[in-house]
């Protein structure tokens, strides 16, 4: 009945605001991951994806500065009591940014014709992707959602994920004969990527100090 | 939004907000019965007190004085510049002269701006921080105290201001030299200030002590009625103020100006909103000069307060100093934003006290110790 009144205050967060461009860039996260992934293992002429590849990770980076002014409005707007907040989503921003960031790393991979290894080896590296393109569709939901279960569940799967990558950068660092940088490259960046995801996730089930800190446990045990 | 992202929860619900609404309103009433308490005071008080009271300010100077230390003592400009509209607006045989109040108003303006400056002392260990912090305070100040330079001897030789102020009320008031002003607003908080005087009187009060304690009870009144509402529009208008910033960010004049006047207007206080602007200065995410038109509109939001205190005066001056803040303050805006080579004055002069400043504190020390303690003294003190 008295809506109205909601109305004439305007919304009563900016937080709100501040959360659908959060959500924004972690679609656009994906987008770019996608795209270099695909110029890397999917057969994509790099040419063709370029300028939208590189105006994403442009977009990625605009709203990651939006964002923060947009943050330092909220504090100054409602007082103190925002700070944990504003200092969570300061971190997150950045992780998000850098899902960017390895997405580059990927496509110039892909610009240089580094050898990826025989059909098996490339099939691997294409389930590994795949895979990390559906964490990152997870992740933004549980964010959207703030979903606990969900999130420990995500975070279970990244953990897996990136124990896969490291047995198999040891595997490739172990073998002799061929050149396997562009290889070892890829899954490390593949790995790299599911971190920044993975600290977005941690914020929902992990207090403000431990964000990206995981010293001894795997993040699903933090 | 949870965990992390959690969102604060002020009690934002529909009957909430109508609850606080209503809380406003009740206090805006309250204000405007203090406001006819202390046009009251001056009233039991009687002609001769009045005169002798109102003879130390008689001269602009003094006058300028009064008004700058009365606002730094009180910290709102809105508290002061209502006062004063109650005491010019007092039954005409015992108003605080026209001539008088102008100076007054004027100082208000000055006075107001100490509080953006202790904002940005804040930041003072900061280096660049505190530079850009004590840039964007202090460039309200130089914009304030290069009107003042620039109007009141104008208005001294030629009473521009009081005269474009009376005709102006003349627009609003049929007779504007009539002794009782016939406001509706008046009216209704008439029975109010009937109901507190009556009591006071069947207390046994009358003179002198009625007229303190009438006095008092108005001072008090008005000044915890307005924190109180700016305060409760804080809350009530915090979501539109955070999206009006955000789009002021990037964007200099006319918008910038507009924000400021209406947020200055919803929360009857230019402190709050010139307050805002420091920290963002400071944090780099707005410019001095994006800032400064919100300031700008900052000073004419907070001349509406003074209007709407006139509604409760007994007669048409206190709507016509009102009038003369409004005027004072919207020339302000056309000569120093108007016209560009003027806007870089203020800029340029914060940003090199700033720059001073912040290699030492002494030029900080000086600065307030000399604009807002030594000078309005000496001001006082001398004439």
């Amino acid at each position: 009945m008295f809506d109205w009144l909601q109305k004439i205050g305007g919304s009563s967060h900016g937080l709100a605001d501040i959360h659908r461009r959060f959500l924004e860039m972690l679609q656009d996260g994906r987008h770019i991951f996608d795209a270099a992934s695909n110029a890397l293992l999917g057969g994509t002429t790099p040419d063709v994806i370029r300028t939208d590849l590189y105006e994403t990770d442009l977009r990625i980076n605009h709203t990651e500065m939006t964002i923060r002014k947009e943050l330092v409005v909220h504090g100054t707007v409602h007082g103190a009591s925002t700070f944990p907040t504003l200092l969570v989503l300061m971190s997150l921003v950045k992780d998000a940014e850098r899902i960017g960031d390895y997405a580059k790393n990927i496509f110039e991979i892909a610009c240089s014709g580094a050898d990826l290894g025989d059909e098996a080896s490339k099939a691997f590296l294409i389930q590994m992707k795949d895979e990390l393109s559906k964490f990152m569709v997870r992740a933004s939901n549980c964010f959207d959602s703030q979903n606990e279960d969900d999130s420990r569940s995500l975070l279970k799967d990244i953990d897996a994920f990136q124990k896969k990558c490291d047995v198999h950068v040891g595997e490739l660092v172990r073998s002799t004969g061929r050149n396997e940088a562009g290889r070892v490259l890829t899954v490390r960046y593949f790995k790299r990527t599911a971190s920044h995801v993975g600290n977005i996730i941690s914020s929902i089930v992990m207090p403000l100090d431990r964000l990206d800190y995981y010293p001894d446990k795997p993040m699903s045990e933090q | 939004m949870t965990a992390a992202t959690q969102q604060n929860s002020p009690s934002s619900s529909p009957a909430s907000l109508l609850i606080r609404w209503l809380f406003v309103f009740g206090l805006l009433y309250g204000f405007l019965v203090a406001i006819q308490l202390m046009g009251g005071s001056i009233k039991a008080l009687g002609k001769d007190s009045a005169e002798t009271l109102f003879d130390g300010v008689s001269n602009p100077f003094a006058g300028l004085s009064v008004g700058i230390l009365a606002t730094v003592l009180v910290q709102s400009s809105s508290t002061t510049t209502s006062m004063i509209v109650s005491l010019v607006g007092a039954a005409k045989d015992v108003a605080l002269p026209l001539t008088s109040a102008i100076p007054m108003i004027l100082g208000a303006n000055i006075g107001t701006t100490i509080t953006n400056t202790i904002v940005s002392i804040g930041h003072v260990r900061q280096g660049p921080e505190f530079r850009r912090a004590f840039a964007a305070a202090t460039v309200h100040d130089f914009y304030n105290l290069l009107c003042v330079a620039v109007m009141l001897p104008l208005e001294i030789t030629t009473g521009f201001l009081q005269k474009s102020a009376v005709a102006m009320t003349g627009w609003f008031v049929s007779d504007s030299s009539a002794s009782s002003f016939k406001s509706p607003v008046k009216a209704a908080v008439k029975q109010a200030f009937k109901l507190i005087q009556d009591g006071l009187e069947g207390a046994g009060l009358e003179g002198i002590p009625l007229s303190a304690v009438m006095l008092i009870i108005g001072v008090g009144l008005t000044f915890v009625c307005l924190i109180l509402i700016t305060k409760n529009m804080k809350i009530l208008i915090s979501g539109r103020m955070e999206q009006a910033l955000n789009s002021a960010l990037g964007k200099s004049g006319v918008a910038g100006i507009i924000v400021g006047a209406a947020f200055t207007f919803a929360v009857q206080s230019s402190s709050i909103t010139t307050s805002l602007l420091v920290p963002m200065c400071a944090a780099g995410v707005l410019s001095l000069r994006n800032a400064f038109p919100i300031m700008l509109g900052a000073n004419i939001g907070t001349t509406l307060t003074g209007v709407l205190a006139s509604q409760a005066s007994e007669t048409s001056a206190g709507l016509t100093i009102a009038l003369v803040h409004v005027t004072f303050n919207l020339l302000g805006v056309i000569v120093f934003f108007s016209v560009p080579a003027f806007r870089k004055i203020p800029i340029a002069l914060a940003e090199r006290l700033a720059g001073k400043a912040q290699k030492s504190p002494v030029w900080l020390i000086a600065y307030v110790g000399t604009v807002f303690i030594c000078m309005p003294l000496a001001g006082y003190l001398l004439f």
